[in-house]
């Protein structure tokens, strides 16, 4: 055999080496591949089946427990006379995180009301009242239809429809025609919605005219006066009282459910101080306390918070002049 | 004897000692590092009902697919950030992660395209801000940066205390 013949042979044998070699790398790389892979699966997988069973709770489709408005256009949900912590619960109709904190755990409060476990103060308030159209009047139009909406007795019905139809913010929505439409899949009767679209036509109007007309000119006015500083520090309210004394009339908001939200909203911030101080929403109070982030937005947290609190007082008064309540 | 590794040789400045001794520290520092970032964004998602409507807040998703987004990206983040402690397939982890932080600036970019004026959530958070609360510019340095450590282990993954090197890989 010549060296020319060996030479090829060893040639052969050096790539068919170094083909191997290869393929038992790219194996081996597959492999730890797979394996990483498989790390992922478990955790997202097990992880998933974890936070989900939080969620697990049964929908609540018994009678809800007796509403009571009361007299700062707040809603009560209990028993009567049920001894049960006092659950506090502040929304912005137009808050994406109220809207997941509703569909999230609305059946746990109305479970526990219904059971006599919890007296449930649906506090709607507007947050967003001084943002830019679309995204205030959305929130004030909400909050004030769903306080008309508790005239006839179907608040929390009309609570859901809201928070399950809300508007993506920033775009237009919760328009009047939509109000009218949604208040007629609630159990109220047709002359409650003949009543109810009186309501929404009349709010809808003063809304326009807040968002549009009175807030600009007195934002502008106030910038001009007091400062950037100053306003950035001033809720709402005080601004308004301040334009009271300066030239901006808000009486056309007496009387309507639009200026009682505002007022409600402005009361929240100085109900409660220190850790426990109004500051965002959705915020859930029990028995007066702020409850945390991770507490309000699990069904475990909440149910959790309900079950360990002692019975509280309703710090309003029901409203008297018999508000059409059932 | 056997030269056939020369063409797998390592670019030349790998060639550097110095380089070769200095360049698995600076891997195994990305990837602590990133791993620590990773935990954070996930850890600071909890409860998951925030994260979705972190989510929802891009406006780029339909509800379902928001909550399911929502749900386990803050998991993904996590198995990312256990798969880079432990080194497991080390320089895919890395590239993984790279891609999932250019689909973050690729997010933020497109809300403030859209003129939405929201928190990235990036790190808990999210949704609606004030129009002057708006952070993009720095959500989107700090994802270049994140980007940047996945980017160096992706091309050295090399690095002591990885499960690869028993396993045969990057060793």
């Amino acid at each position: 055999m010549g060296s020319a013949a060996r030479q090829r042979s060893r040639e052969r044998l050096r790539e068919q080496r170094e083909k191997d070699r290869r393929k038992a790398a790219r194996m081996r790389t597959l492999g730890v591949i797979g394996a990483a892979l498989g790390v992922v699966i478990l955790i997202v997988g097990i992880g998933y089946a974890v936070l989900n069973s939080d969620r697990s709770g049964s929908e609540f489709d018994g009678a809800l427990a007796p509403q009571t408005v009361q007299e700062d256009g707040s809603v009560v949900m209990a028993q009567p006379g049920a001894e049960a912590p006092v659950v506090e619960v502040y929304a912005d109709y137009q808050c994406p995180a109220c809207r997941q904190f509703e569909l999230l755990n609305g059946d746990v409060l109305k479970e526990t009301a219904a059971a006599g476990e919890a007296i449930v103060h649906f506090r709607p308030v507007s947050i967003f009242a001084q943002q830019a159209v679309p995204i205030s009047s959305n929130s004030l139009r909400g909050g004030a239809a769903a306080r008309a909406a508790a005239d006839h007795g179907v608040f929390v019905e009309y609570n859901d429809l809201l928070f399950e139809n809300q508007p993506a913010e920033g775009q237009a929505g919760f328009t009047v025609d939509e109000l009218k439409e949604w208040f007629r899949q609630t159990s109220a009767s047709e002359e409650d919605a003949a009543a109810f679209d009186e309501r929404i036509d009349a709010e809808a109007a003063v809304v326009t005219q807040f968002t549009e007309d009175y807030l600009p000119a007195l934002t502008e006015d106030a910038l001009d006066q007091l400062g950037q500083e100053n306003l950035s520090t001033m809720v709402l309210t005080d601004l308004m009282a301040w334009g009271a004394d300066n030239g901006h009339d808000p009486s056309f908001l007496d009387g309507t459910y639009t200026g009682e939200i505002i007022d409600a909203t402005g009361n929240a911030y100085t109900r409660y101080s220190g850790d426990n101080a109004f500051r965002a929403t959705p915020s859930v109070y029990i028995n007066g306390e702020l409850l945390d982030n991770s507490t309000t937005m699990t069904v475990r947290g909440l149910q959790g918070a309900i079950d360990e609190a002692g019975p509280g007082e309703v710090q309003t008064e029901p409203l008297t002049d018999g508000g059409g309540e059932e | 004897m056997d030269t056939a590794d020369a063409t797998t040789a390592p670019p030349a400045r790998d060639r550097t000692p110095r380089w070769r001794a200095v360049q698995p520290w600076l891997t195994l520092a990305c990837r602590v590092g990133l791993a620590a970032v990773l935990i954070t964004a996930a850890v600071s998602k909890y409860p998951p009902a925030l994260s979705v409507q972190a989510v929802e807040a891009y406006d780029l998703f339909p509800a379902d697919l928001a909550r399911l987004i929502g749900y386990t990206l803050p998991l993904f983040e996590l198995a990312l950030a256990v798969l880079l402690l432990v080194g497991l397939a080390t320089r895919y982890t890395a590239a993984v992660t790279t891609l999932l932080m250019v689909a973050f600036i690729v997010g933020i970019v497109s809300a403030m395209a859209r003129g939405l004026s929201i928190d990235c959530g990036c790190f808990g958070g999210g949704g609606q801000v004030d129009p002057e609360e708006t952070t993009y510019g720095l959500s989107i340095a700090r994802d270049i940066g994140f980007a940047a450590l996945g980017a160096f282990i992706a091309i050295w993954p090399r690095s002591p205390f990885a499960l690869d090197r028993p396993l045969g890989l990057f060793r």
